[in-house]
């Protein structure tokens, strides 16, 4: 009763749209609270979300458009020496930050030199920038990068780093600028509250000047508004119910609900990267033999487990690229069928057979473990129990006892510096192939690197390490399908699948753009359309 | 004597929050994980290298030895400096302050509502014995009791924020948004409440006094208001400082649920990181409000009752 009295008192009028009464020109974008960065400041913050907050309020120099090729922003084009240790960008003349100041070549400077300073602790942007010597700043509309050594990875930094307002930044300091961001982008920022949501208001003076922009002027929407959801169950329902206009990263329990149906669409966008990779270490018994290694891919169906947990939504993973990375291997594919029967064979000769018949394969003459011992595997991951159930009702009938480990952040990155596990998730996101060196090459195999399976082969080590040096893009991608042949051969991983973004999205929205990498999407040309 | 009673009660404050405060820090460190580790594992494609990663150890204060960041952590708290956030790169008492403010007002509004319909229902439980009232506050309390309360927050999204439209499922922008986690908060402790207040007005209602009270003639309502409840509210204004408590606790499921700020979803995150400042920062605040408010609520019992005040200070 006096509850009901306080509704009445409050107002219990109904929202006339996701962005209020007047809401015509106010998307709203629903993220789950997982995604929210911990600085809107993509100079320091190392998650990819901040730099999609950041597209909104800062062109970078170049992007990455929907085909998967580099575009200009505010620069128009861009040349190395052959050796890749100098890049040239030209600028465009015609840009001025929000505050008014002038973007140009000392701005460029201005943002490279912020990055690199140890004061930002920029930790990932710092490491895509690479090790710049100086900054030469050739004329207004034109600056050189001066690398102490090859760094052929400059254009995919380069799309990722919000070009600052040199001023603003200044001014507010490395705490306080993430809350006063300051670009030359087609918004605003208007308000970040953090755990709910950040608000960016148009900004009239924008030139268009990205050139994923269909015509030059401000952007359409008068306001955008990311709220960060904490329940899946209300992220789920927030676009069919009317309170947000577009939900990134719908559960999967919810497609069905927006797939076809009236009013809405499903957007679905796939990032280049690794899959949902399982890393075996290979540094002791059972990983230590080859052939039980092999015995897990043949003995594991991702097909099977993608219809039966996620309708066939997912992408399965048969590599250590994912099927929509560029330099994916389509030799993955039939590399290891699904086989149970060669499994059960591997598993044999590898000597593990099970004499008491309970089920699960005992150790009898292997090397380094104790004859008796039941084969038994601790698969470590974050979450998505399901995939290790789906996984573990795969390889029981083949003799194997898998163990599902839940651990929090903390715990597997503590098990993965002690090498202390069996097989470990480890996903990466990239379209470039370096990734494939931070992942495989043994000399990043100490704490806090990244290649963890102890595998050392001085034939991939070379490999991965030319990506460092070539820049042509067709012969990195060589380099990395030789990376992968040799990864395959020596079953070094266990791939799963491969987790696309999807997206509900109302169709009051129009001129919704992802660019090729599932997670960045562009909102210069949105506009909100009542019917 | 009050002066004496309010010195004593402050000095404990003091000697919890340091006991709070050492084992918060054991605990943090004790915990597996590496705050830098956590903070690059979402970097992409792996790119921070180790020998950067120990420079950011470094700039942290992370290597130091634990006496000498439990030292520099105190001295700080002492002056009002509990540090600068791992992850969040901002003092940690503008964080805190920036989060108290919702979390108040969520405890609040759970307050307002746990009193609102657990004392109404209580009395009217009491006043009707046996009645579909009593019934209702029965139910009340179990349901209360048992719902799990992000089921019921969801519940109270999916009636009032999808299916009638009344109230936002999500933020914090004006009163409206805080009606639903309020309530959900609320109803929780209501049924605890009503159940209080319904034996408390029945064993006061049978005391000599009322009975004398009723026999001068007085109006049955000026009885039961000013005479009745007023003593049977007693062990009710005591349960509310144990269930401000239970509500800042609450106040992470529901600011979860509900997609709010505050410090119960900011204290999650600093977990989780191992921003060791943090944590030790919220932890130390949320313990002294719970402290202060069981002192407000011991203060407002002795106003009730002049027994209790006369008794405080011994």
């Amino acid at each position: 009763m006096a509850a009901a009295s306080i509704l009445v008192l409050v107002g219990c009028a109904p929202d006339a749209a996701p962005g209020g009464d007047d809401a015509t020109d106010h998307l709203v974008i629903a993220w789950p609270a997982s995604r929210e960065p911990a600085s809107l400041d993509g100079h320091i913050e190392p998650y990819q979300t901040a730099w999609l907050i950041d597209y909104m309020i800062a062109d970078p120099l170049l992007i990455i458009g929907p085909d998967g090729g580099f575009h200009p922003a505010l620069a128009t084009g861009w040349s190395s020496n052959a050796v890749a240790d100098q890049w040239t960008f030209t600028l465009r003349s015609d840009v001025v930050f929000q505050d008014g100041t002038p973007f140009d070549a000392e701005a460029v400077r201005y943002n490279v030199e912020r990055i690199l300073d140890p004061a930002t602790r920029s930790g990932e942007m710092a490491a895509h920038v690479g090790p710049v010597e100086h900054v030469e700043i050739v004329d207004d509309t034109t600056v050189t990068l001066h690398y102490d050594a090859p760094w052929v990875t400059v254009l995919d930094a380069f799309r990722r780093v919000p070009i600052w307002s040199p001023v603003a930044a200044e001014r507010w300091g490395i705490e306080a600028f993430d809350r006063h961001l300051v670009g030359a982008g087609p918004f605003l920022l208007e308000e970040w509250v953090p755990n709910d949501r950040v608000t960016v208001r148009r900004w009239d003076g924008y030139g268009g000047w990205n050139s994923i922009a269909d015509e030059p002027g401000p952007a359409r929407v008068e306001r955008v508004t990311i709220r960060f959801i904490g329940e899946e169950a209300v992220l789920g329902n927030v676009v069919r119910t009317g309170n947000a206009h577009v939900a990134m990263n719908l559960p999967t329990t919810y497609i069905d609900d927006y797939r076809g149906a009236e009013g809405f669409s499903l957007v679905t966008g796939y990032q280049a990267g690794t899959g949902l990779q399982m890393v075996m270490n290979t540094r002791r018994p059972p990983f230590s033999d080859l052939r039980v290694r092999q015995a897990l891919l043949h003995g594991t169906d991702q097909h099977a487990i993608n219809d039966l947990l996620y309708d066939g939504n997912y992408l399965t993973s048969d590599g250590p690229l994912n099927t929509v990375h560029r330099c994916y291997w389509e030799g993955s594919a039939d590399h290891y069928p699904h086989d149970p029967e060669t499994a059960r064979r591997l598993l044999e000769a590898a000597g593990y057979t099970d004499r008491d018949g309970d089920g699960i394969r005992e150790a009898h003459g292997v090397t380094g473990v104790e004859d008796g011992t039941p084969l038994r595997v601790r698969w470590t991951i974050l979450d998505r129990e399901e995939m290790g159930e789906a996984v573990q009702a795969q390889w029981r009938p083949l003799g194997i006892d898998l163990v599902i480990e839940i651990v929090p952040g903390p715990v597997q990155l503590e098990r993965v510096n002690a090498r202390d596990f069996d097989l470990i998730y480890e996903r990466q996101r990239s379209p470039d192939p370096l990734l494939m060196d931070m992942l495989w090459n043994s000399a990043h195999d100490v704490v806090g690197g990244w290649a963890w399976t102890g595998f050392v082969d001085a034939e991939l080590d070379g490999i991965v390490s030319q990506l460092r040096v070539i820049a042509d893009p067709d012969a990195r991608c060589e380099l990395a399908r030789e990376a992968q042949r040799i990864i395959m051969d020596n079953a070094l991983m266990l791939p799963t699948l491969s987790e696309p973004i999807f997206y509900a999205v109302s169709d009051e929205v129009r001129g919704f753009q992802l660019a090729s990498e599932g997670q960045f999407y562009f909102l210069h040309n949105v506009e909100l359309v009542r019917e | 004597m009050l002066a004496t009673y309010l010195t004593r009660r402050l000095a404990q404050l003091g000697v919890v929050l340091l006991l709070v405060s050492v084992v918060v820090f054991a605990i943090m460190h004790a915990l597996p994980g590496d705050p830098v580790q956590l903070m690059l594992s979402g970097a992409e494609s792996g790119s921070v290298t180790p020998e950067r990663q120990e420079q950011l150890r470094e700039e942290m204060g992370l290597n130091d030895p634990l006496p000498v960041q439990y030292g520099r952590f105190l001295r700080g708290a002492v002056t009002g400096d509990l540090g600068t956030s791992v992850r969040l790169r901002q003092p940690v008492l503008d964080l805190i302050l920036d989060r108290l403010g919702p979390t108040l007002a969520l405890s609040l509004g759970g307050i307002l509502f746990a009193v609102l319909i657990g004392v109404t229902t209580g009395v009217l439980a009491a006043l009707r014995q046996g009645s579909w009232i009593d019934g209702l506050s029965r139910v009340l309390a179990y349901v209360g009791v048992s719902l799990p309360l992000f089921w019921l927050g969801l519940l109270l999204i999916l009636v009032f924020s999808f299916q009638l439209s009344w109230f936002p499922p999500a933020g914090s922008e004006g009163v409206r948004s805080l009606v639903l986690p309020s309530l959900s908060l609320g109803l929780v402790s209501a049924g605890v409440i009503a159940r209080l207040t319904r034996a408390s007005l029945r064993e006061v209602l049978v005391e000599d006094y009322i009975r004398t009270a009723r026999a001068k003639g007085l109006p049955r309502r000026f009885v039961y208001l000013r005479h009745a409840l007023r003593n049977a509210l007693l062990p009710v204004v005591t349960m509310l400082g144990l269930q401000f408590g239970a509500m800042l606790a609450g106040a992470v499921v529901t600011e979860t649920v509900f997609s709010r700020p505050g410090l119960g979803r900011l204290v999650v995150s600093a977990i989780l990181w191992k921003d060791y400042p943090l944590v030790q920062g919220i932890v130390l605040c949320m313990a002294a409000m719970y402290v202060l408010v069981n002192l407000l609520v011991d203060l407002l019992a002795a106003w009730l009752d002049p027994r209790v005040r006369n008794e405080a200070p011994a």
